[in-house]
């Protein structure tokens, strides 16, 4: 039995809403097959009030062992570094997290609010948030470069914007089964089993890719979206076409760019109107480019894509 | 039988190489086009892209804020030819950007190259 307790801070619930959708394994298999005991989750826990602070208090005492915790959204500071814009339980969220963080065996931060503040903290950051270990790609964070729990382990980064609900079943199945061992993390502190490969990686847009054939506009079944819509499928690391959205789709299938979400810069853009969904060019040549290709690279790789190109990548293949 | 699916192609390629060959006699004949400033920023590109939007959307217009030029410009570098943009269609010979949407010829180039 392995008790865990999820709490949220600056957050819009997203990761809550994918973890309630997770299918391989469900929120309901990590009680009845992996032994997951949910002490308390913003949707789920029962106890309220005086009851919750109870029990918060009894996993920073020691008096119920915290295995596991599961941490949504960023650690609001803000005002003057006091956390009260974000009060919890009686107290600012931010002194809870630090208490509970201490204690636990496993923390988990789950989606870009919690690994690296995501959209909060994006400048001006008026909530003065942090995630638990990064700052965008800045390590550090609210609990400090060189936080460890007590497994040893730093925070388990798992980013998106939601995370997939299976990468969040599947983390806490293995740290629950005593498999945490195996989860190898990368530099951002992110599972090497989900982020290492591309959102490219299965992307069924691939071959439109390879010959330069550009989807100018949303929902197109030909083309790829990397040349004109801005996507960031080459240079992000995800696996969103290998293990899919409701295990059928992902945004790339349904015509949409990915916005790089699970990168610490995410949402990269200033925002300003025309500069979202498009493909940034510096003299004609993307600004971003496929991650490990330079400039020189990707020019000689273009010239000589188009012009092997066959004529049925210049055709919609699919409406024959 | 008559296959008309191949009688519709080459009508239209027959349409499309009559328009090539009309803007590559406009060209030689010294229509002045916007060849620079080239459109290295976002910013620029959006520029020229809306102005083409509001424009009449003849050939003549489009050639000139284009800035359609018979031969491929080197700028920054880069040789900048239809031939290696990512809207040129190879076998078509066409620039499917939806604002020019036009015949060219790969050595030909415009200022909204992009690769
Ligand atoms: S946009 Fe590209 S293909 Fe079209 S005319 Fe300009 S250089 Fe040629």
């Amino acid at each position: 039995m392995a008790n865990l307790l999820w709490l949220q801070g600056g957050a819009c619930s997203g990761n809550t809403m994918s973890f309630l959708n997770a299918e391989e394994p469900s929120a309901v298999d990590l009680v009845t097959d992996f032994g997951i005991n949910v002490l308390w989750h913003p949707s789920l826990g029962m106890e309220l009030g005086d009851n919750l602070q109870k029990l918060l208090r009894a996993c920073v005492s020691g008096e119920i062992a915290l295995d596991i915790f599961a941490f949504e959204g960023t650690v609001v500071n803000a005002p003057d570094g006091t956390g009260d814009w974000n009060r919890f339980a009686g107290r600012p969220m931010k002194e809870w997290v630090r208490e509970l963080a201490n204690v636990a065996q496993f923390v988990v931060a789950l989606g870009d609010c919690a690994t690296w503040g995501g959209i909060p903290a994006t400048a001006p950051n008026p909530t003065d948030s942090q995630g638990l270990q990064f700052l965008k790609r800045e390590r550090g964070g609210f609990l400090g470069p060189d936080f460890t729990a007590k497994s040893g382990l730093p925070v388990i980064n798992i980013p998106g914007c939601p995370a997939h609900p299976d990468w969040i079943t599947q983390i806490l199945v293995a740290v629950a089964t005593g498999n945490a061992g195996e989860i190898t993390l990368d530099e951002f502190q992110r599972p090497k089993t989900f982020f290492t490969s591309f959102t490219q990686t299965g992307c069924t847009r691939n071959m439109h890719f390879a010959y330069k054939v550009s989807a100018p506009e949303f929902g197109q079944r030909k083309g790829c979206l990397f040349y004109d819509l801005g996507c960031r499928g080459p240079m992000t690391h995800s696996p969103c076409n290998r293990i899919l959205w409701n295990r059928q789709s992902s945004k790339t299938r349904a015509g949409m760019p990915c916005l790089g979400c699970t990168e610490p810069e995410f949402p990269f853009f200033d925002l300003e109107p025309g500069t979202v969904f498009k493909t940034q060019t510096v003299m004609g040549v993307p600004k971003d480019l496929p991650a490990g290709v330079d400039q020189a690279g990707y020019i000689k790789l273009t010239g000589a894509a188009k012009a092997a190109a066959p004529a049925w990548a210049e055709e919609d293949i699919f409406v024959v | 039988m008559v296959d008309e699916t191949t009688t519709g192609a080459s009508a239209r390629s027959e349409y499309e190489d009559a328009l090539r060959r009309e803007i590559e006699t406009k060209l030689r004949a010294g229509l002045d086009t916007e060849v620079e400033p080239r459109a290295d920023t976002h910013e620029r590109v959006q520029e020229i892209i809306t102005r083409l939007r509001t424009s009449d959307g003849s050939l003549e217009v489009k050639l000139v804020i284009g800035g359609f030029t018979l031969e491929p410009i080197e700028h920054g570098g880069i040789e900048q030819a239809c031939e290696t943009c990512m809207y040129y269609l190879v076998h078509r010979k066409w620039c499917e950007l939806p604002e020019l949407d036009l015949p060219v010829e790969p050595q030909w180039s415009c200022r909204l190259w992009r690769i």
